[in-house]
């Protein structure tokens, strides 16, 4: 049985592994001893030991941490609705992708109840505008626009 | 030297580097002062509004926000008891007791004078230790700079508290990281799986922005459960005699200076940040003080000590960063990428031929404390409001900063879904118990490190050149000895305690 190390050695190591087999397609120049594999395989070799070195750690180990408390919902949902505006922004342009992220998170965290919800649209649009403003007009920034929206 | 430094103060003084210069001090002081938000992300979140700026201009920003930063945190560890910044832990010790007995003026300003006394000694061995040691660094060759990037990593991994092996993976996953995209020799793609975004690899502030901002933001989230809005409760009178404290500082002169050593030498030293500063300045002061006892209650001598050192450590930092090129901490991790976004590549060379850059930051670093002494007067009370925010405002709005942040660097939505990506694994690592400092080193200094490689080996493939050219062979015996020393000292600590252990995050 292994512990949380053991995952994270496992995955470790299967990276690398997987990485260092993806080097062998590399070409090795003729004019110089030293080729683009060269040190890439040199970091993962070194990365594949540690990892397997985590695995055995974890393995030997005979009494493992106890992970402190914590509640997950709220980071998978704020992950969940993160990774929803991410995906939303070439959809929806950035001001109007931003205003639902930042109105849905804050109704996440703290579900508002009467006049709390003015509050939230209120940082939502703020938000949305203000950065928009700063960045577009004073910092020469063309934040994403919508697709779909246009805008 | 000092004709350089006196054109570099005026120009400075202008308003056009003055402006930028105040916000990001105010910007810094505010971050500092939110416990959850710590200088990192303050610079981090900073950063995509100094895109646009000339590079004196984001860089003096930079250093407000660097110097703010170390400052905003006594805001709220001498005010609310809570350090608003790691590097202020020590200074709750004595801050917090004395604003509960009926002093918070006294404790703040005497926090504040502290840190501006202590960051404006601390600027003597910028301005003074800068130029020697990069003309110092200049006899380094590939060999050498190799193995101070070596040694920098093995010092940052080999001190991580809990598992050093994970300190080591940590670092190489930085590496691994930058080895995917053109080689930087031949630009041969390379690890790009057909991505035509990966060819060019990943650029290093949507990694940087990813791992921090959510691996702090999430575990807060963890631990909140819920909101747990701070109460906003009445704002102290911070009201007091500014000579008064001044003059209780400046007459214990040898513990702010022994205090500012301690500050500038952590700063300088790779791996030990802020936070060993300011609390092993205040062991110092406990050590050598004739009432050791009394520290702890609320004496003067326990804020100073704390306060006085962590803003001299900025200019530690800072000497590291532009002499050599290698960042101590990943606050000096996320400045020296700030440096490089504004196309300033730190180092040897970096003062001979950029004198107007280097000059302006030595000059920014001064301006910084008299202006953060004036931020500070006109706004602590504001500061505390700011800390009173819910955090189901703050939260969504500190991601929207990430995202423009990572969009803003090249315009391009790929940049988003990397920092997306390094989110998930930046609180991945922290949830198995990395830390991320190493990470980030790794991400950072990966390119130097595989081109000096590459460039010795070129030069002479003989690889014992690494160890027998005397400064490059004493860069790794040091490394080596680093990481002996903190095998030992796990042993020691852990060794004797095998029982089961919590496991808390470690940024």
């Amino acid at each position: 049985m292994i512990g949380r190390d053991g995952v994270a050695g496992l995955l470790g190591l299967a990276g690398s592994l997987v990485l260092l087999a993806a080097t062998r397609g590399l070409p090795q120049p003729a004019l110089v001893p030293i080729g683009p594999a060269f040190y890439p395989r040199i970091i993962l070799a070194f990365t594949a030991l540690l990892s397997a070195a985590l695995v055995a750690s974890d393995v030997l180990r005979r009494e493992r941490p106890k992970p402190a408390p914590a509640r997950y919902r709220l980071v998978v949902l704020t992950f969940a609705i993160f990774t929803a505006y991410v995906f939303a922004l070439p959809w929806l342009g950035y001001r109007l992708a931003t205003f639902a992220f930042v109105a849905g998170l804050q109704a996440t965290l703290e579900p508002p109840r009467g006049r709390r919800w003015w509050l939230v649209l209120a940082v939502a649009i703020l938000t949305a505008l203000a950065t928009y403003y700063i960045f577009e007009v004073y910092l020469s920034v063309l934040l994403p626009r919508g697709r779909l929206t246009g805008f | 030297m000092f004709s350089l430094l006196f054109v570099s103060l005026f120009e400075v003084m202008h308003l056009q580097y003055l402006v930028p210069l105040a916000i990001g001090t105010w910007a810094g002081l505010i971050g500092g002062a939110i416990p959850g938000v710590t200088i990192t992300m303050t610079i981090i979140l900073v950063l995509p509004f100094t895109f646009g700026l000339d590079p004196l201009q984001g860089l003096a920003t930079m250093t407000g926000v660097y110097v703010g930063g170390c400052a905003g945190g006594l805001v709220s560890a001498s005010l609310l008891g809570i350090p608003g910044t790691p590097s202020a832990i020590a200074t709750t010790f004595d801050g917090f007791p004395m604003t509960r007995k009926g002093q918070p003026g006294r404790a703040l300003w005497l926090g504040t004078w502290a840190s501006a006394i202590g960051g404006l000694l601390g600027a003597i061995f910028l301005i003074g230790g800068t130029i020697p040691l990069a003309k110092f660094a200049l006899q380094f060759g590939p060999w050498e700079y190799f193995s101070l990037f070596v040694f920098a990593l093995a010092m940052v991994a080999g001190l991580t508290e809990k598992s050093l092996l994970k300190g080591f993976l940590s670092g190489a996953i930085g590496l691994v990281v930058t080895v995917i995209g053109a080689d930087p020799i031949m630009a041969v793609p390379r690890l790009s799986f057909g991505s035509e975004f990966l060819r060019s690899g990943f650029q290093f502030l949507p990694i940087l922005i990813g791992v921090f901002a959510f691996a702090q933001i999430m575990t807060d989230l963890e631990k909140a459960g819920g909101e747990e809005a701070r109460a906003a409760g009445p704002i102290p009178d911070l009201s007091v005699s500014h000579l008064g404290v001044i003059w209780e500082i400046l007459r214990r002169p040898f513990l702010l200076l022994w205090s500012t050593v301690i500050g500038v030498w952590i700063g300088v030293l790779p791996a030990i940040g802020g936070s060993a500063a300011n609390v092993m300045a205040y062991d110092q002061a406990k050590k050598f003080s004739k009432h050791p006892e009394k520290f702890g209650t609320g004496i003067p001598e326990g804020i100073i000590a704390a306060e006085s050192s962590n803003n001299a450590n900025v200019a530690g930092s800072l000497v590291t960063i532009m002499a050599f090129g290698i960042p101590g901490d990943a606050v000096t991790a996320v400045m020296l990428g700030a440096m490089i976004i504004h196309g300033i590549q730190p180092g040897p060379l970096f003062i001979a031929q950029e004198p107007r850059v280097a000059y302006g930051i030595f000059a920014a670093y001064l301006l910084a404390h008299p202006i953060m002494i004036v931020l500070q007067w006109l706004g602590a009370r504001f500061y505390l409001r700011v800390v009173s925010v819910p955090k189901s405002i703050l939260t969504p709005i500190v991601l929207v900063f990430c995202v423009v942040g990572a969009y803003a660097l090249n315009n391009i939505i790929e940049n988003v879904y990397v920092l997306l990506l390094f989110g998930v694994v930046g609180y991945l690592l922290v949830k198995f118990g990395f830390p991320l400092a190493p990470l980030i080193l790794g991400v950072i200094l990966g390119d130097q490190i595989e081109i000096n490689l590459v460039r010795a080996l070129m030069t002479d493939a003989d690889p014992w050149l690494f160890l027998t050219r005397p400064i490059s062979g004493a860069m790794l015996a040091l490394s080596a000895l680093s990481v002996v020393l903190a095998l030992w000292q796990h042993r020691r600590q852990y060794g004797r305690a095998p029982g089961p252990e919590t496991v808390e995050p470690d940024f």
